[in-house]
């Protein structure tokens, strides 16, 4: 399983998709530090305390929002061919007919990719808490909690994706887990509406896309975690909007979220246990 | 006689449609065993099977006295697949390091034995490049490197030589005969019957995802032996007692082509035309090529299922 993870782990940094992630995240971070920046230069210059209470968190939590993205796209572009691919190309029948067991060869892949991908999202959220923090001076308190919940995002994705890799071929794979996490973040949006506009319907639609894929969720919980509505009614303008999180998703949520990847992993090396190939 | 290779029954199917049907096979260990048939004739699938790729729909086998499926033996089997892909961003030794780690090599044990493989492939030198700089035939040869790390005992060989030039194949031949002599078994799947004939002990021959002939090389030779003969003086008399011996018998004015069953029949042909008054100027043995036995037992072309 070690040597497989160790190799994927490789692989992953070895891929052009790497590259052009870390493009779009040097180009994604540069134009969100810019806007910090100014936004902030404009604060400071025209003090505003009860506007910039409103307008720093929510740039954090657009930064968070669409940092989870480029995240995510890595995620399913990374695993999307994990195994199928493998399967395709042929590269496996050297692999798989070595003294090992099929379920250590996907476990090695999650452990590989998931290395991977937790790395890759928790120094982006690192940066974007450091852009935050160093221009705006706002002092994130669940920083360590949420760093773990947005490094746990890719891995979701990750595992439901890896499955796909067993029982799809590349494509298929690919489609099916862009529409899965479309789901997720309309789900996500429709909720909040719910919560605005105290809509039951609306709240239990987006309940169920969570059920179905809780990457969404896990960002809702994080938004809570570093700004807290509770604390003072500013806060709660914070949280308003398509970023925020009017409802703080519970702690059963996150279990859900760690079962839930651990439940398709599982079943993904089930399911490649009984392939042919 | 202790097998490297027994198979009961094997087979396996696609729904309706079979891959293999109830392959029963024995391969000794030691010996280089040819597997031959068309395309399409399920050899791939039996090999796939035999190495863990696919599950028999039903029947068993052995290999190296252990059960098919089982993950240790693998330790001591190698297996070159017929479409050779590699991670071709690796270098060739990180390669083959990646490799000889899933067979559970390691430390100063990996490192020699990969320099010995890479020695004995013809790529030392090339060990540093990227595999994606490679030619086929040299991705060729890293894959079958990566099969004989393990130092296997039984190694399945998918057309092994396929991308290799002349000298190539050559230097894989030898490779093979010197495994050969050291007592390792040999499972070669190849559409080049010369080299199978060159090399190969025994062969089995499969059509339609049966096996339909196997046995030693020398043995299916023997067994359908072909003599041509100059005979003056032929009478119906002589020709109905040819006829006796032969399984097969064509006459071109004096030229008389008969086939024989066994080896003892071509002398008694020689008293036949004595006894019988008539004159024998010329006697041939033709052996029969593998390529004839090959048409002949297949039918040859491709097979459409």
């Amino acid at each position: 399983m070690l040597t497989m993870m160790g190799i994927t782990f490789r692989e992953g940094l070895n891929r052009k998709v790497l590259l052009i992630s870390l493009i779009l995240a040097v180009i994604f971070l540069g134009l969100y530090g810019t806007g910090v920046h100014y936004a902030a230069k404009s604060f400071n210059e025209h003090p505003n305390p009860i506007l910039a209470a409103v307008v720093y968190p929510q740039l954090l939590s657009f930064g968070l929002y669409f940092g989870g993205f480029i995240v995510s796209f890595l995620a399913i572009f990374s695993a999307v061919g994990a195994i199928s691919a493998e399967i395709e190309t042929g590269i496996i029948q050297a692999v798989i007919t070595k003294p090992i067991r099929r379920c250590d060869y996907v476990w090695g892949k999650f452990l590989g990719l998931g290395l991977f991908l937790a790395l890759y999202a928790a120094l982006f959220f690192i940066v974007i808490a450091m852009i935050i923090n160093v221009k705006t001076g706002l002092v994130l308190d669940g920083q360590w909690r949420a760093l773990g919940l947005f490094a746990l995002q890719p891995v979701v994705l990750l595992a439901v994706t890896l499955f796909g890799s067993v029982v799809l071929p590349t494509i298929a794979n690919g489609v099916v887990m862009f529409m899965l996490y479309a789901v997720a973040v309309i789900g996500g949006m429709v909720e909040q509406i719910g919560w605005l506009i105290s809509n039951t319907g609306l709240q239990q639609a987006g309940i169920v896309t969570s059920l179905v894929m809780p990457v969404d969720s896990l960002y809702r919980k994080i938004v809570h975690l570093l700004m807290r509505p509770t604390d003072n009614p500013i806060n709660a303008l914070q949280q308003m909007g398509p970023f925020g999180s009017m409802a703080e998703p519970s702690v059963w949520m996150v279990v859900y979220a760690l079962l839930y990847v651990v439940f398709f992993t599982g079943l993904a090396a089930y399911a490649f246990g009984r392939k042919d190939i | 006689m202790d097998m490297a290779i027994e198979t009961f029954n094997l087979t396996k199917k696609y729904g309706a449609k079979v891959g293999c049907a109830e392959i029963c096979l024995r391969v000794p260990r030691g010996q280089i065993f040819g597997f031959l048939g068309p395309n399409g004739a399920g050899k791939s699938t039996l090999v796939k099977m035999l190495v863990g790729l696919l599950f028999p729909t039903s029947g068993k086998a052995i290999l190296l006295n252990r059960a098919l499926g089982d993950t240790e033996v693998r330790k001591k089997i190698g297996f070159l697949p017929e479409n050779f892909r590699y991670h071709d961003w690796l270098a060739g030794q990180q390669l083959l390091e990646f490799h000889a780690s899933l067979y559970g090599l390691s430390g100063t044990a990996k490192k020699r034995r990969v320099s010995e493989v890479l020695d004995l492939v013809g790529l030392a030198g090339k060990e540093k490049q990227k595999v994606q700089t490679y030619s086929k035939g040299m991705r060729q040869r890293a894959g079958l490197a990566c099969a004989l790390l393990p130092d296997p005992d039984l190694l399945f060989l998918d057309e092994p030589t396929s991308a290799l030039d002349p000298i190539g194949r050559k230097d894989v031949r030898e490779i093979l005969v010197t495994l050969k002599d050291l007592g390792k078994t040999i499972f070669l799947n190849s559409h080049l019957l010369s080299e199978v004939e060159m090399i190969c002990d025994a062969v089995a021959f499969i059509r339609q995802g049966k096996i339909i002939r196997q046995g030693l090389l020398e043995d299916l030779r023997t067994s359908n032996i072909e003599v041509e003969m100059k005979v003056g003086g032929l009478t119906p008399a002589l020709t109905a007692a040819l006829s006796t011996l032969a399984s097969s018998i064509e006459m071109e004015d004096d030229l008389v082509r008969i086939r024989v069953k066994q080896e003892a029949d071509i002398p008694r042909l020689a008293a036949l035309v004595v006894t019988g008054g008539g004159y024998l100027f010329e006697m041939h043995r033709k052996k029969s090529t593998l390529e004839e036995m090959f048409i002949s037992t297949t039918g040859g072309g491709e097979e459409i299922c």
